[in-house]
């Protein structure tokens, strides 16, 4: 009996769920077997959020495709928003008038900038530093009452940017409100550059990805170019007005979590650069295309396909869709970015760490589990 | 610069025979039987064709197949190319390109042999990935019609909050 | 230790913090804001597009109780607001304006009757 005792006392793996309904972790679970302090293989558990979604839009037409597609993902809903109604656009034929495309460009950046601000204030949570949480989540009020303000709720924009333009026209006083809003956030970033040195120690060194693994795993957006390479959608294959504006892209040559934290506090730096030059050159007129302005019971979608490709405040997004000449489309898939960096990268990066880098990893990466089960 | 557009079709042109065109800038589309599809998949990663943006399955009910379509990016050059394929509905199966492009397109054929059964050959990875305990038919063909099941297997006519789905 | 950081300790100290304290402050809702449903049946034509449209399928048209069946022959929506998603494409689709969106946004509630609106009140 004693010895039985002894034998398994010297037994050190074990297996550990970091489990789906844990506020350490968020909707997503990651099986974990533990050597002593080393994690040996890590295995990840998809399916919690699980809707279905492709084979729901093949049963509605595309203005109440347009409502739901921003619980495509919660995060950042007026991109997901946008690039459904830019496939839906590109098939019908429809050219959106100029005040339209401004608008679009505006909203897009304040939700990326939103977006941004999340994953700053959980990576510090994350990584022990309770105060820049609380930073992030009161400076991202007033973005949210911007949107309260325009598009009618706080979070839900319920299909704002949808196909032939926009669904309203700003308000009078919404111009003003923006540059304010934009005020606050810059005194924000010079907050975030105070660095707290608990979270240097945790975040540099750790979780370093090359070059090459990066590329092979298909990794896209803030974590490729944490890792050295210069690419961004927004310039390379250019969709709407994006070409008529100036900015930079941040690369970085490190590739650990501390690389990526500084990427995105650059990028929001930039959205500010692109939402002032917008607002200078905003023309007025109409916002949607006169035969789509009340909403119709069915619309005739021309046959084809076509292929949408845009950035995100995550990576890279793609909307393949396909019509056969009825007023429902035919087959919708939609690539997330999040579907690539929780399975393939995420495995790749726990193997090998110790237990207390763990949270670090996961928090760096900017996931977000309803974009990767769709 | 549709010159490097032009420029590319023809080299593959020229090497099988198939048929193809080029959409708009930056865009070239062709379509090819399954019997060739790994070695122009390869010619096309030597070209510089290195990023697999999605790989996506239709199902065409009328015709009895499977459109299988690959869609590739260049860094470089900075062109996507869609590649299209055929296979019949009742018994699908095809190569898997996890040689070509490793983990990155393991994960993508694992999703659709779970959700339209397709079989990819050589794939070492293909246990379910979203379902749980599920034996029905796979959920994402067209034949599967999904407001009939749930009507029959959940909704009771009764229920005062419900009539409104039995019109 | 740093220095820079006395300033703004002092500006933090003397400050008001950022809460706002539900509900004996509140912030104003602007106008335009998606909440709970007005309907006004003397201006309804029962065409039934409300119903077509909404996607989550909240909307059902009913016949009325014995006692209004003879002023109001028709059939009238009847909102479950349980499956709506408060996305206002039935207040656009109307044609004679009888179906808005108000800034009600206070829907809590213990009693589960109260959470599917006939077209005539119990209490009229």
């Amino acid at each position: 009996m004693i010895n039985q005792i002894e034998t398994l006392y010297q037994d050190t793996d074990y297996d550990l769920y970091f489990g789906p309904a844990h506020p350490g972790s968020g909707n997503f679970g990651v099986k974990l077997k533990i050597d002593g302090e080393i994690v040996t293989n890590a295995r990840a558990d998809p399916g919690y959020l699980h809707r279905g979604f492709e084979k729901l839009m093949e049963y509605r037409t595309p203005i109440q495709n347009a409502v739901i597609s921003d619980r495509l993902c919660v995060l950042e809903p007026l991109n997901w928003n946008l690039i459904h109604a830019e496939a839906v656009d590109e098939l019908m034929g429809i050219d959106i008038p100029e005040r339209a495309k401004y608008i679009r460009v505006i909203m897009a950046e304040l939700s990326r900038i939103q977006s941004h601000i999340i994953w700053f204030g959980v990576f510090s949570k994350g990584t022990g530093f309770d105060t820049g949480f609380k930073i992030a989540f009161g400076y991202r009020d007033y973005i949210l009452d911007l949107f309260e303000l325009i598009t009618g709720g706080r979070v839900y924009p319920a299909g704002y940017i949808c196909p032939g333009g926009v669904r309203r026209d700003f308000p009078n006083s919404a111009k003003d409100k923006i540059l304010k809003v934009l005020e606050k956030i810059d005194e924000m970033i010079r907050l975030e550059k105070l660095e707290n040195p608990a979270l240097k120690a945790r975040a540099k060194g750790v979780g370093i990805l090359g070059l090459k693994e990066a590329l092979r795993l298909g990794a896209t957006g803030p974590v490729l170019r944490a890792s050295g390479m210069k690419t961004d959608v927004r310039k390379d294959d250019t969709y709407e007005i994006y070409d008529r504006f100036d900015f930079n892209i941040p690369v970085r040559e490190e590739g650990d979590c501390y690389a990526r934290y500084l990427i995105g506090i650059d990028e929001m730096i930039e959205s500010i650069k692109i939402i002032k030059q917008a607002l200078n050159e905003i023309p007025k007129g109409e916002v949607i295309v006169s035969s789509l302005k009340k909403p119709k019971l069915s619309v005739k979608i021309p046959s084809g396909e076509v292929y949408i490709r845009n950035e995100v405040a995550r990576g890279e997004a793609g909307i393949y869709m396909v019509s056969d000449g009825s007023d429902k489309p035919y087959r919708v898939k939609v690539r997330g970015p999040d579907f690539l960096h929780m399975i393939p990268v995420l495995e790749y990066l726990l193997r090998g760490t110790q237990i207390a880098d763990v949270p670090a990893v996961y928090w760096s990466l900017n996931i977000c589990p309803a974009d990767m089960d769709r | 610069m549709i010159k490097k557009e032009t420029e590319l079709l023809d080299e593959i042109k020229s090497k099988y025979k198939l048929e193809g065109k080029i959409q708009k800038e930056r865009r070239i589309c062709i379509s090819i039987t399954k019997n060739n599809l790994i070695a122009i998949l390869k010619e096309l990663k030597n070209l510089g064709f290195i990023h697999l943006s999605s790989i996506s399955v239709t199902d065409w009910l009328d015709e009895g197949n499977y459109e299988i379509t690959y869609h590739l990016w260049s860094y470089d050059d900075k062109i996507l190319f869609t590649v299209k394929t055929k296979i019949s509905r009742d018994k699908p199966e095809i190569q898997s390109v996890t040689p070509i492009w490793e983990e990155n397109a393991q994960i993508h054929e694992r999703e659709l042999h779970e959700l339209f059964g397709v079989n990819f050959k050589n794939n070492t990875d293909l246990s379910p990935l979203f379902l749980e305990d599920w034996d029905g038919p796979p959920p994402f063909r067209k034949d599967f019609n999904w407001r009939e099941y749930v009507k029959e297997n959940y909704y009771d006519i009764n229920n005062k909050r419900e009539t409104v789905y039995y019109d | 230790m740093k220095i820079g950081i006395l300033p703004k300790i002092f500006k933090n100290l003397f400050s008001k913090p950022m809460t706002v304290r539900f509900p004996h402050e509140s912030i104003p809702i602007p106008d335009g804001y998606r909440g709970e449903h007005l309907y006004d049946i003397y201006k309804c034509i029962s065409c039934g597009l409300c119903s077509k449209i909404c996607p989550n399928r909240a909307i059902e048209m009913i016949e009325l109780s014995e006692e209004y069946k003879v002023k109001y022959p028709k059939k009238y929506p009847k909102i479950d607001l349980g499956k709506c998603c408060f996305c206002g494409l039935c207040d656009d689709i109307c044609p004679k304006d009888s179906l808005k969106l108000t800034k009600n946004v206070f829907l809590s509630t213990f009693d589960s009757s109260s959470v599917i609106k006939n077209p005539i009140p119990k209490n009229k």
